[in-house]
């Protein structure tokens, strides 16, 4: 393999389209995409969902979604054009030269194969060095992953581990060719906060051990500022803004940059408003009759002047373009003024648990012996009226158990449960009922959590046939439209079905089902994650704004540290079923007491591009893989 | 070794909770056939008998006993291999079973792998020419077999093979005139154990044209849920990894999206495998064949209540067997089953 100069780009992409090719008319997907990327460099793509990042991926692959083909430009791999190879050509390259790091590790191994099957398969077919046995090659490659009984490892199947053990495997197959280019698609989005800083932390080190080129794709602006040596922010297929990472992060240029960094809460200093982006990025067919910028519409600097023409990437500084004509108003887009703290004076405490614990016993069989773990460990909480009270932790953590136990789906083992008075441990039928009027739950995934064959007015009025309150399809309706109202959606939504409508507008809908009752708890499982930015922010505003009308508190359930910061007056950090530290979220996350906290908020990455990231701190004890 | 010990823990543990099953079943058929207004002594006297000697020949058999004592002299002799004798044929029931029961397998199992090969070969062409024209044709001729009952294929075959194009023999196991071997009652088998090839291959062309009607309208529900796992299958994000790790798209198919795919249609097949035993019964009658089915229908037809029950039994410990079998192979297959 020539070792390629380090003046010639690895990765080059000129003038670049990729369309959705139809039967009539082509839609853009990527419009006129040009970058290079030189060895040992790594490149940030950074976007909302729809953005065209993973797109960019799958260029290089070949390997487009039906319907979409590359119909302009080139995209050269070493000086040759991987659009126009052969596609032998193309698959020689394609795991040697060009390796992949996917966003779901669990799913990204095959389930009824062994690791040791899959790496062996991978390893014969990219080949071992002269008298070089597979098996010791494995174990090699798991080393410098940092993966721990490595021989046990290939004997294990992928259900059997953790979901960092299967990234790092996946690392160690991506590396174990000494790739010159490297395409991780946001392969630490699945995975804790403190196994995404490891992980970050391992694809960093291999990059530098074999000088690989790599392509970063992530929907997390502080993440990829402190990886990546230069950034590029896609707005709906085309670059808004390219630059030096930390030059694009501290001083964006792009209105888009700007409103993207503003709408994610800060992890460290006072807290700020989030600047919420209005509605959503154009659509495909949108964008082909658009003449102007296509962010104008969402762009708080938008003039009449913007609507006509595309603007041109200019220069800003060295190495750093923007698409936009009015570069020096970005700095005055400021985050709105942060709505004023609720002080929780009121001791009237709705919800309170004491000594909660929830342990699960193995079935009953005649051949072992039964365990039983504790998912939630004599855990101590309340949460008084119009409170927000976050509950951070790693998956496994107890997190979700505990909110189970709170909307009574699972009826605590051992310790007591008393809400707004009234004893509901034993959760038999009355206190179903009792709690039913209390408390209401919203889900984690809007996808399965909405009936896809019920119409969204039926879906948000659901409780109402519970309760028997609005028994009439009228009266529903009118409640529906209501809800809707409150949520944002427009009226005409209540008759469409749950697929006819955005991620996020799902999310909402699920919130309106909540609240439907007007319930005086509400407790969310990890409801903004999986989202982005800007509709993260939107939802965040649209439960703060709903407190102040229904005065309703909140259990919060997030693994996400600064949207729990922005959001709860306190927060209680859980660790293996405990609660390891709780108090008010600011107080908590300023001066963490307990190691397990720290750990949690440095895997974070900082606000401040050029603080030093620091996320793996080695106390004892907390080894969460 | 892991794989062993759980397998082992499967088998003791089914073979344990085949116990009640069996002995409910047992209750069940003894009732239900006591309760039918059949009097298996008057059936067993000429038809001028007396009712005296009815009466006498009541006593003998212990029908005037109350019927939980009947059960348990029935029960003990099934316990030391002795389920009656038949009424109809004057013969052990043990030895009328012992002597179709192995067509019936044979026949079955037979049936199971051209189901199997043409199940597997269909649907993996079915999924190889997705989304072109082929698929459009394919799905027709599929549903089409679907739509037809494995009796109509048997007499299309028959008539076809047998009767037009006389290639092909169609009536009973063997052709007048060929010595039959017998060491185990598999017919195949025994022919090659005694190394009588003439005998094995007029045995073989029997059983082509009964095969192939089971197999053929067996295979195209296995097509289709192979088809439709490996479409699923195909979603999955592994597959797409080991492309852009480079495997060439055959190995992909048979390596990764087979060896997933494949879970699902093997619990068909399971399931097609424990139908076939009562389903052979029109194609045995069709062709002639001397196997469970022919003999139940006889059995049924005269109100041959011992047979019927021995029959019965048979049955059920057929399907529980095939049932631990398929359970054990899912276990081989999927790790995942395998983790407590």
């Amino acid at each position: 393999m020539a070792i390629p100069s380090p003046k010639n780009p690895i990765l080059s992409a000129q003038n670049l389209c990729v369309e959705s090719v139809g039967a009539k008319e082509n839609f853009p997907v990527l419009t006129d995409l040009n970058f290079s990327l030189k060895p040992g460099k790594i490149l940030g793509l950074v976007g909302e969902s729809g953005a065209g990042k993973s797109m960019i991926g799958r260029t290089i692959s070949q390997y487009l979604p039906k319907g979409f083909a590359v119909t302009k430009g080139t995209l050269a791999f070493d000086g040759e054009d991987l659009v126009s190879m052969l596609p032998e050509r193309r698959r020689s390259l394609l795991g040697r030269d060009i390796a992949f790091i996917p966003q779901e590790p669990l799913s990204g191994l095959n389930p009824v194969l062994t690791v040791g099957q899959q790496i062996k398969e991978h390893l014969l077919r990219i080949g071992l060095g002269p008298g070089e046995n597979w098996r010791e090659r494995a174990l090699k490659e798991f080393e410098s992953v940092h993966l721990p009984h490595g021989a046990a490892l290939l004997e294990k199947y992928p259900h059997q581990l953790s979901g960092g053990m299967c990234q790092r495997i996946l690392i160690a197959m991506a590396f174990a060719s000494r790739p010159r280019l490297l395409i991780a698609d946001e392969p630490t989005t699945a995975l804790d906060v403190t196994i995404q800083a490891r992980i970050v932390k391992l694809i960093a080190e291999m990059q530098k051990r074999d000088g690989t080129a790599v392509i970063f794709i992530t929907h997390d602006l502080r993440l990829a500022s402190q990886i990546s040596d230069e950034i590029m922010v896609l707005y709906a297929g085309r670059p808004a803004e390219r630059g030096p990472a930390k030059q694009l992060f501290s001083s964006p240029a792009h209105p888009y940059t700007r409103c993207l960094q503003l709408a994610n809460p800060t992890i460290t200093g006072p807290r700020r408003g989030l600047f919420i982006l209005p509605e959503r990025m154009p659509g495909l067919r949108v964008l082909k009759e658009l003449k102007g910028c296509r962010f104008a519409s969402r762009c708080p600097n938008a003039i009449e002047a913007c609507t006509r023409a595309e603007p041109p990437l200019a220069d800003i500084g060295p190495n750093h373009i923007a698409a936009c004509i009015r570069t020096e108003k970005t700095p005055d887009i400021v985050p709105p003024p942060l709505a004023p703290g609720r002080e929780i004076a009121s001791a009237k405490v709705h919800l309170n648990g004491e000594k909660l614990t929830k342990a699960y016993t193995t079935a009953w069989s005649p051949f072992a012996k039964r365990s039983s773990f504790k998912a939630v460990n004599s855990v101590d909480f309340s949460l008084g009226e119009g409170e927000f009270v976050g509950i951070v932790g790693e998956s496994g953590s107890g997190k979700s158990s505990l909110a189970r136990l709170v909307v009574g789906l699972d009826t605590p083992t051992d310790g007591k449960i008393t809400l707004a008075g009234r004893d509901v441990t034993a959760n038999g039928n009355a206190d179903r009922a009792y709690r039913r009027d209390y408390i209401q739950m919203v889900f984690q995934d809007p996808q399965s959590a909405l009936n896809p064959r019920r119409r969204i007015g039926s879906i948000v009025t659901q409780a109402n046939e519970a309760s028997g309150l609005h028994n009439s399809t009228r009266e529903r309706m009118d409640r529906a439209a209501e809800l809707l109202k409150e949520i944002g959606l427009p009226p005409d939504a209540a008759m469409r079905f749950p697929s006819q409508l955005s991620g996020g507008q799902k999310q909402r809908v699920n919130i309106a089902r909540a609240l439907c009752t007007l319930p005086k708890i509400l407790v969310a499982d990890e409801i903004v994650s999986g989202l982005d930015v800007s509709v993260q922010a939107q939802l965040l505003d649209l439960l703060l704004k709903l407190r102040d009308e229904h005065g309703f508190s909140m259990l919060f359930i997030s693994h996400d540290l600064s949207v729990v910061r922005y959001l709860c007056d306190r927060v209680m950090v859980m660790y293996r079923g405990e609660v390891v530290e709780s108090g008010r979220t600011e107080t908590v996350f300023a001066d963490p007491q307990h190691a397990y906290t720290r750990s949690l908020l440095a895997a974070v990455p900082p606000d401040d591009v050029n603080a030093e990231w620091s996320p793996v701190l080695a106390e004892a004890g907390y080894q969460v893989e | 070794m892991r794989m062993f010990a759980t397998i082992a823990k499967l088998l003791v543990k089914r073979v344990l909770t085949a116990i009640p099953i069996l002995l409910l079943v047992s209750a069940l058929l003894f009732c239900i056939l006591r309760i039918l207004p059949v009097d298996p002594a008057a059936m067993s006297l000429p038809p001028n008998a007396t009712v005296q000697e009815i009466e006498a020949m009541r006593t003998e058999m212990g029908l005037n006993l109350p019927l939980y004592q009947q059960y348990g002299i029935w029960l003990n002799k099934l316990f030391h291999g002795d389920i009656g004798r038949s009424i109809h044929f004057r013969q052990n029931v043990t030895s009328l079973i012992g002597s179709t029961l192995p067509a019936t397998i044979e026949l079955a199992v037979i049936a199971m792998m051209v189901a199997t090969v043409f199940g597997l070969a269909g649907g993996l062409f079915l999924f190889y020419v997705r989304g072109t024209r082929a698929e459009a044709v394919m799905d027709f001729v599929s549903i089409l077999l679907l739509s037809l009952p494995e009796f109509l294929w048997s007499l299309f075959l028959l008539l076809i093979f047998g009767v037009f194009f006389e290639v092909l023999p169609f009536t009973g196991r063997l052709s007048p005139g060929f010595e039959r071997p017998l060491v185990t009652g598999f017919l195949l088998l025994d022919s090659l154990i005694t190394g009588n090839i003439p005998t094995f291959l007029n045995a073989l062309q029997h059983m082509i044209l009964p095969c192939l009607a089971l197999g053929i309208a067996l295979s195209p529900s296995l097509m289709r849920v192979l088809r439709s796992s490996l479409l699923d299958a195909y979603q999955d994000d592994y597959i797409q990894q080991a492309r852009l790790r480079g495997l060439s798209e055959k190995r992909i198919l048979i390596r990764h999206g087979l060896k997933n795919a494949i879970l699902p249609t093997l619990s068909l097949m399971g399931v097609q495998f424990g139908f076939l035993f009562g389903g052979t019964l029109l194609v045995e009658i069709i062709y002639s064949y001397p196997g469970m089915g022919n003999l139940m229908v006889d059995a049924i037809r005269n109100a041959d209540l011992p047979i019927i029950q021995g029959a019965g039994l048979t049955y059920c410990v057929a399907v529980l067997v095939i049932s631990i079998v398929v359970d054990s192979l899912y276990l081989i297959l999927n790790p995942k089953l395998r983790v407590r």
